[in-house]
């Protein structure tokens, strides 16, 4: 081998360690100065064929490059991530198990709304590249034209416009905020419920609610059955340019960020074994830069933004802090 | 309607990437045999060889899934009819005929029934797909919450079909399936009847559910016997019988149209896939057949019905994936990923952009319907032979099988506990003569049954009216009490009939014995 990458070098200090140390060596040191020695499992808290599954299937070719191991995906979907999460959880911190998932909200939610039986501190992030942004639309025919004709509406008469969303969702505390900051009783508002984000789209699609809030990605491929009123983010979201701001309508309100979906590991295995954390970081962050891995990804509309480690890890603690000071809107 | 330039691309297409046919027979065979695991359903076969295909060119990868869709399609309906025990919930009506004609040795008629009107109606599907596959896309968006709950109701009057002794513990069966189905959080984000289970957040999963129920019943009536079938000279396998069956479905050309509509337009819809769809298509073949009595007794036409619906819902689920790029069900999902991992979004802008490419994935699906007919009936032959075996050994390896099909797809040993607490349930709603198939029919349909209750009354912040604003929900209505209300009187001319014909026997008789009586009077 002529290109020593980090792995080499970080391998034979670790080796020279562990020879100097003899018999005493510790086993986690051991565990480090082998890693990784078998494939590493991915596990995505969703079906088949979501997001984060096709995120972890067009990325692992590149990351699987950076790691010398081949990554299985595993998907352990169901109760809104928490069987995925629990599951991550109770694999051993030596990792092999690493996770794709939607960080935020769904841990936040688990931990807020449903009761699960761990912190959001249990998770660190490696990287989130993906940002969704709740987007406030209508169906391409519909009447209304701005976000700011919707509210003026809703002010007159708070039952004459049909609002599609997801309950429990940062979608729905950032429809709830919107209505707070312009003055609008929520429990007044004619509100129909969806399961989901595809639900909520499609009913916004077919005009079957007058107004969706649903995170804005799913929107793309419906593109030309919508109209964007607002999207919920502070700056101009790049995938989604004709999406006009919410403060452009005149609406001052706080805002939750939307799903942020990426790479974590569990904060034992970060803690335990810090030496495995930086080189999974360091894994992800050259893949995420590899020019090849961008451009195959942007193709599936898939994206590999590096943040890294302590900028995704305050997105998300921040999304979950601010889900917290909100959770009475989502009950 | 159809683009002939573009058709011509489509031909063209087809033609020149003959490569990708090869991936045909191997995603039927595929499909049929997981789809025929009892425990698997049509999203899990797909979902297992979806990173498989990743490893092809695109059209081949989707040449691949869709040749598996097919495939499940059908395969479902081998174990329903040979076992009473469907390999996937949209196979649930197929038992009901299919499975009473076994019994009387006609199985290998019962499957040509199926496969047929499988492969007619898949053909037809796609056919009509080819045609109208913009503007039906656009109507599959308009169906609101008001629309789809008329729907699930016309799904419940199945329940009037299913017959049972005592009408009481029908219902009561029903009312406890739905309950079952509402298990879970529900769309306003409300958690029922979860006893603190994680698991059961997403509600209990229909399919270790449904074959633990049918399968404890099958245990029941099937262990005091030695071979499926009783009689000797019945269990022989027979292509020309099949063939028989195949020619059969033929002579009911109203039955395959009425299924293929209702299969076409439930498949098209976003989330209801086709287990509704052959429910709604027996119920209705049943109610408004002449010789509706012999219907759950064997007859042919309930086979077709429900068959024909299953396989046209795949030509609706695809319209919804290729123009909107949303998926009708948990196999369309499947599809859509396949695509995007191949870089194409389907959806309004590929339909306008790439529409040889959507024509020859339309027409790749009916030379697939087409090879199933041979696959399946190679297929059919195989899988018959299980009436040959001793009950004795098929009981425990088809409770093995379920037990390791509801566990292997996810790994998680919350399927095989469903189906062993459903299986125990079963046992004891059979021993009360609680009729099973009330219960599997509210629990397919429970929670579709209160969404879509509670989304229209949302929708209309509870005013009943709303309903005169949603001119389809009023059509879908008019057209099941009009239906029910034929019924009805064909029923009551029917008894009428049968009454006046008791009557004039009753006069006959006394006549005859008045004149018997005078003849005697006379006598002395």
């Amino acid at each position: 081998m002529t290109n020593f990458t980090r792995r080499d070098t970080f391998r034979i200090a670790a080796g020279g360690l562990a020879v100097t140390g003899g018999l005493v060596a510790m086993p986690s040191i051991l565990q480090a100065a082998n890693y990784p020695s078998r494939p590493i499992n991915v596990i995505v808290p969703f079906a088949t064929g979501g997001y984060n599954d096709r995120l972890s299937r067009a990325f692992a070719p590149y990351l699987e490059k950076e790691l010398g191991q081949p990554l299985v995906i595993v998907n352990k979907p169901g109760a809104g991530t928490q069987l995925g999460n629990s599951y991550a959880l109770n694999q051993p911190a030596d990792g092999y198990s690493i996770m794709c998932t939607s960080a935020a909200p769904y841990i936040p939610l688990t931990v807020l709304l449903q009761g699960a039986p761990y912190k959001v501190e249990d998770f660190a992030m490696l990287n989130l590249p993906s940002r969704d942004y709740t987007l406030a639309a209508t169906s391409a025919g519909s009447e209304i034209k701005t976000f700011a004709e919707v509210i003026e509406k809703l002010k007159k008469d708070p039952s004459s416009l049909s609002i599609g969303v997801q309950p429990a969702s940062a979608d729905y505390a950032n429809m709830v905020l919107a209505m707070q900051a312009s003055e609008i009783d929520p429990t007044k508002l004619r509100i129909v419920t969806y399961d989901g984000g595809g639900p909520a789209r499609n009913a916004t699609a077919g005009a079957q609610v007058d107004v969706g809030f649903v995170g804005g990605e799913g929107f793309l491929p419906l593109k030309t059955k919508v109209r964007p009123l607002a999207i919920f983010a502070a700056e101009k979201v790049d995938w989604y340019p004709d999406a006009p701001l919410l403060a452009a309508s005149g609406v001052k309100s706080d805002f939750v960020e939307g799903s942020q979906r990426g790479w974590a590991v569990t904060t034992k295995l970060k803690n335990e074994q810090p030496e495995i954390y930086k080189f999974l970081a360091g894994a992800v962050e050259r893949a995420s830069k590899n020019p090849q891995a961008i451009e195959a990804l942007q193709k599936q509309e898939l994206a590999t933004t590096w943040f890294g480690p302590e900028a995704s890890d305050k997105a998300y603690r921040d999304n979950a802090a601010k889900m917290a000071k909100y959770v009475d809107l989502l009950k | 309607m159809i683009d002939i330039s573009a058709f011509q691309d489509a031909l063209g297409i087809m033609f020149s990437s003959v490569g990708s046919w090869g991936w045909i027979v191997p995603g039927l065979i595929v499909g049929l045999v997981f789809s025929a695991i009892p425990g698997i359903s049509i999203t899990m076969a797909m979902a297992i060889v979806l990173p498989m295909s990743l490893y092809m060119d695109f059209f081949s990868a989707i040449v691949f899934l869709t040749s598996v869709y097919t495939g499940a399609g059908f395969g479902g309906s081998v174990p329903a009819i040979l076992m009473n025990i469907p390999g996937s919930p949209s196979s649930f009506a197929t038992t009901f005929d299919g499975y009473a004609m076994s019994k009387k040795g006609e199985h290998n008629e019962a499957l040509g029934y199926a496969l047929f009107a499988s492969t007619i109606c898949g053909i037809g599907g796609y056919l009509l797909l080819l045609l109208v596959v913009e503007p039906l896309a656009d109507i599959v968006l308009r169906i609101g919450p008001v629309e789809m709950f008329a729907v699930a109701l016309w799904g419940m009057l199945l329940l009037g079909s299913l017959g049972s002794t005592y009408i009481s513990r029908g219902l009561l069966a029903a009312a406890f399936g739905i309950l079952l189905g509402t298990i879970g959080m529900n769309t306003a984000g409300f958690t029922r009847g979860t006893m603190g289970i994680p698991v059961l957040l997403d509600g209990i999963s229909p399919i270790p559910a449904m074959i633990g129920l049918l399968a404890a019943g099958q245990l029941l009536s099937l262990a005091g016997r030695d071979y499926i079938i009783e009689a000797e000279g019945s269990r022989e396998v027979s292509v020309r019988r099949i063939l028989k069956g195949c020619w059969g479905t033929l002579k009911f050309p109203g039955v395959l149209l009425r299924g293929s509509i209702i299969g076409i337009v439930i498949g098209a819809v976003p989330g209801v896939g086709s287990s509704i769809g052959n429910l709604i298509a027996y119920a209705e073949t049943k109610r408004t057949a002449k010789d509706s009595a012999t219907f759950g007794k064997g007859n042919p036409k309930g086979v077709v019905a429900a068959e024909s619906a299953v396989a046209s819902a795949e030509g609706g689920s695809m319209a919804t994936m290729l123009a909107l790029g949303i998926p009708g069900g948990g196999a369309t999902a499947i599809l859509i990923a396949a695509f995007m991992m191949h870089n194409i979004v389907p959806g309004p802008s590929f339909i306008e952009t790439q529409k040889p490419m959507v024509y020859a994935i339309i027409l790749n699906n009916i030379v697939q319907a087409i090879v199933l007919l041979a696959v399946g009936i190679g297929f059919i032959y195989v899988a018959s032979n299980i009436v040959k075996v001793r009950t004795r050994y098929v009981l425990p390896a088809i409770l093995v099988i379920a037990t390791l099909g509801t566990y292997a797809v996810t790994g998680e040993t919350a399927g095989p506990i469903t189906l062993f607490v459903f299986a125990l349930l079963g046992f004891a709603l059979q021993r009360y003569q609680y009729p099973v198939a009330a219960v599997v029919v509210g629990i397919l349909l429970g929670r579709m049954l209160e969404t879509e209750f509670l989304r229209s009354y949302q929708l209309s912040g509870g005013n009943p009216l709303y309903i005169f604003e949603r001119p389809g929900a009023l059509a879908i209505i008019g057209v099941m009490l009009l239906s029910l209300g034929m019924t009805a009187w064909g029923k009551r001319k029917q008894n009428r009939a049968e009454a006046e014909e008791e009557a004039a026997m009753l006069r006959l008789q006394q006549e005859d014995a008045a004149g018997r009586a005078g003849s005697h009077a006379t006598k002395t």
